[in-house]
């Protein structure tokens, strides 16, 4: 037993160092021995347990006598304990690739491999005030059920299996950051797509989110040419009213209809119908982004939402 | 001569706050400094080729080279440098002389139940080869030499290949009543003195031995140097096993002109930095007491028997006395790994023993032991070192 826990603790340490590596070949060797049902003959065993002994023997005889004694014992333990260890750190490497967290899908515990839960980061869709925090909350209870989709931008493509729901907002650095991935995704994959604007900042964003309902509404092909442009172009210009006669004329949109449109009571009580079907999602932050059903809350790398669309996610 | 007791400032290792305690002299024994002194010197101040260029850097090779000859020639009282022939070790030696010498088919070459690997593998493999016969003479019941056995198997036999000294257990065997007796008996003799060469005066001309084989790297020498000393005549007779660069002095497309012996067996450059510090190791041991050194061995190695006899688990190889066991201590606790104990020592007070088979799996393996710790002492070993290996020897068996 002890061979075996040598031979995963050189093992992993041997990727790193020649010697290290050395000692994983002579439990190798020990463990091929054994396993072939002969003694381990290379003296392997003998030294890491004679080491463990001296060390302990020269801080307490008694320590070390027990330690003897059930030196198989321990070293049963030992692995097991290694070995759930490796299980659960295996555990993270798989939850960090395909779920761009360790602990999980939108979990938002410690990640040795994204420190900063930059993966996780929202802007909170309760209040104005962007929270660049670690929220508690969990993706179980986000849901597309009962949510009604049919009146938000959306590109079906003939024969595609998968759907991507993108809701995020213009104002919303996550948002603006997972946007490049997901529309690379679409069109890679050539999924289904779904866009809905969530104006998590309330005011400044509302003028956006209506102005952008009119614009599908009447000039449904050149939505997305806008909605890219929205994602690209620098915040503080987009969010300034001053802005949006040039913005709408730079696409050849007729600007008095769309202002016209955009400030009527029906388009605003649509998009506020719009943003209620969306709070039904249960979502917490933009941007969230559904992959044939599945949130996921935060900006994850590109891989993340390939996963998704490939079956990669096992649990 | 000098002073046995002030030997150990000559070794820089055994000098510090906390020096190890070097008990594998049997494996390879500590260099003075002045040997890697004189290495250095070879490779810092004229690193040529010997015996080949004319430039001054390659004569002073040259020159070097045939100084140390000769003082191993006289090192062993050999008759004459041209029976030292340089070699890597004695392993090499052996195989050299396996491979040289003329043997055929139903030849028998006596070997004792001790050999190191280096003194039966290579006889096993001729056995193998060419159908050579090997005999194993067995040892007494603690292991020392049956003079008697070795009596009634000698005769027919073409060769006797013995250790000198046995690196299992110390043992020294009665060399001289052997070659007397395999000479009766018109057999020649090979003595491996790896052991031996280092503790003990060694006369080739009063042992009448035909051939000898030893290390460098055992008696203060460096590692990658050992010699083949064989009578002149013997030497002349054998054909080089091993040929090519050196070796010869002409050759066409079709032939070849052999040097003289020893040159004929030295294939290829040789390791002349070992070589020089080969010499520097014998000027040193030249300067040394034999028979100083062998009480000193005694004493430490009594001090140890004793000590070790209190333990009842603990089995000593060879006799009980430890003057026939000169500077070994080889000793196993019966269904005990023994490495466990060896890394223990190390650990915890620097000592190094060499633990396992220790090259002689054949012993182990015919009496069913699993290994052994050695303990091997030369004359820059104190009696507080043994106190020291006794006092951690008896916390680990306290555990054990």
């Amino acid at each position: 037993m002890p061979c075996i826990v040598a031979l995963i603790v050189f093992g992993i340490m041997g990727i790193f160092s020649a010697s290290q590596r050395a000692l994983a070949k002579e439990a190798a060797a020990c463990v091929f021995r054994r396993v072939t049902f002969r003694a381990c003959n290379t003296g392997f065993a003998d030294k890491v347990k004679g080491k463990l002994l001296a060390k302990v023997l020269q801080r307490s005889t008694f320590l070390a006598k027990v330690l003897n004694k059930y030196y198989e014992i321990f070293s049963w333990i030992f692995f097991i304990l290694m070995l759930g260890s490796t299980i659960w750190v295996l555990r993270g490497v798989y939850n960090f690739y395909v779920f761009g967290s360790c602990n999980g899908l939108n979990a938002s515990g410690f990640c040795a491999f994204d420190p900063s839960g930059a993966n996780n980061k929202v802007t909170e869709v309760n209040g104005s005030s962007e929270s660049c925090g670690i929220t508690p909350k969990i993706e179980k209870n986000i849901t597309l059920k009962n949510v009604e989709l049919s009146s938000f931008p959306s590109l079906a493509v003939a024969g595609a299996k998968d759907t991507v729901v993108f809701i995020g907002c213009y104002d919303c650095d996550y948002s603006r950051k997972a946007y490049p991935d997901i529309k690379k995704l679409i069109t890679k994959k050539k999924a289904n797509y779904i866009f809905a604007h969530y104006p998590a900042k309330g005011n400044i964003t509302d003028l956006l989110a209506n102005v952008g309902y009119c614009v599908y509404h009447d000039y449904p092909d050149k939505f997305w040419d806008w909605n890219s442009y929205l994602f690209a172009t620098d915040k503080d210009y987009i969010l300034d009213p001053k802005n949006m006669d040039a913005m709408l004329a730079k696409f050849n949109f007729d600007v008095k209809t769309i202002e016209e449109c955009a400030g009527s009571p029906g388009t605003k009580e649509a998009v506020a119908a719009q943003v209620k079907e969306l709070n039904k999602t249960g979502i917490y932050g933009t941007p969230t982004i559904f992959i044939n059903g599945k949130a996921f809350v935060g900006p994850k790398p590109y891989r993340v939402y390939r996963s998704a669309i490939n079956k990669f996610i096992f649990f | 001569m000098s002073d046995i007791n002030n030997t150990r400032k000559d070794f820089k290792i055994l000098g510090g706050e906390k020096p190890p305690i070097y008990f594998d002299t049997a494996c390879m024994s500590l260099r003075p400094d002045r040997v890697v002194a004189a290495m250095d010197e070879y490779y810092l101040e004229y690193p040529a080729c010997g015996g080949r260029s004319a430039h001054k850097l390659a004569d002073r090779v040259t020159k070097k080279v045939k100084e140390v000859r000769k003082n191993v020639a006289k090192f062993i009282n050999a008759r004459s440098d041209k029976e030292i022939i340089f070699t890597r070790n004695t392993t090499e030696s052996i195989n050299l002389l396996a491979y040289s010498f003329p043997f055929k088919k139903g030849d028998v070459v006596l070997l004792s139940d001790k050999e190191h690997n280096s003194n039966l593998v290579p006889w096993l493999l001729l056995r193998d080869k060419i159908g050579i016969e090997v005999k194993i003479i067995p040892g007494r019941q603690d292991n020392t030499f049956d003079l008697e056995k070795f009596k009634e198997m000698v005769s027919g036999v073409k060769l006797v290949s013995m250790v000198h000294t046995s690196n299992l257990d110390g043992v020294t065997n009665p060399a001289e009543e052997i070659i007397k007796l395999a000479h009766e008996a018109g057999v020649l003799v090979l003595l491996d003195c790896a052991q031996s060469m280092a503790h003990q005066k060694i006369d080739v001309q009063s042992l009448d031995a035909d051939f000898i084989a030893f290390s460098g790297h055992k008696m203060l020498g460096p590692a990658g140097t050992g010699i083949l000393y064989g009578k002149i005549k013997l030497l002349e007779s054998l054909a080089p096993f091993m040929v090519g660069g050196d070796t010869v002095s002409d050759t066409t497309y079709e032939n070849y002109q052999f040097l003289e012996v020893p040159e004929k067996f030295e294939a290829g450059l040789q390791d002349y930095a070992g070589i020089i510090g080969l010499g520097e190791a014998i000027k040193y041991l030249e300067k040394m007491n034999f028979k100083e050194i062998a009480e000193h061995e005694f004493k430490l190695n009594t001090k140890l028997t004793e000590a070790l006899s209190k333990f009842s688990q603990i089995k000593i190889i060879g006799p009980a006395d430890p003057k026939l066991r000169s500077s070994v201590v080889s000793f196993y606790i019966p269904g005990k790994e023994m490495h466990q104990i060896a890394v223990m020592l190390d650990e915890m007070a620097g000592i190094a023993v060499r633990s396992g088979r220790h090259c002689v799996h054949s012993w182990f393996n015919s009496r069913n032991i699993l290994n052994s710790v050695r303990v091997s002492f030369y004359f820059y070993n104190n009696e507080e070192e043994v106190e020291t290996f006794i006092k951690t020897l008896e916390k680990i068996l306290k555990i054990l």
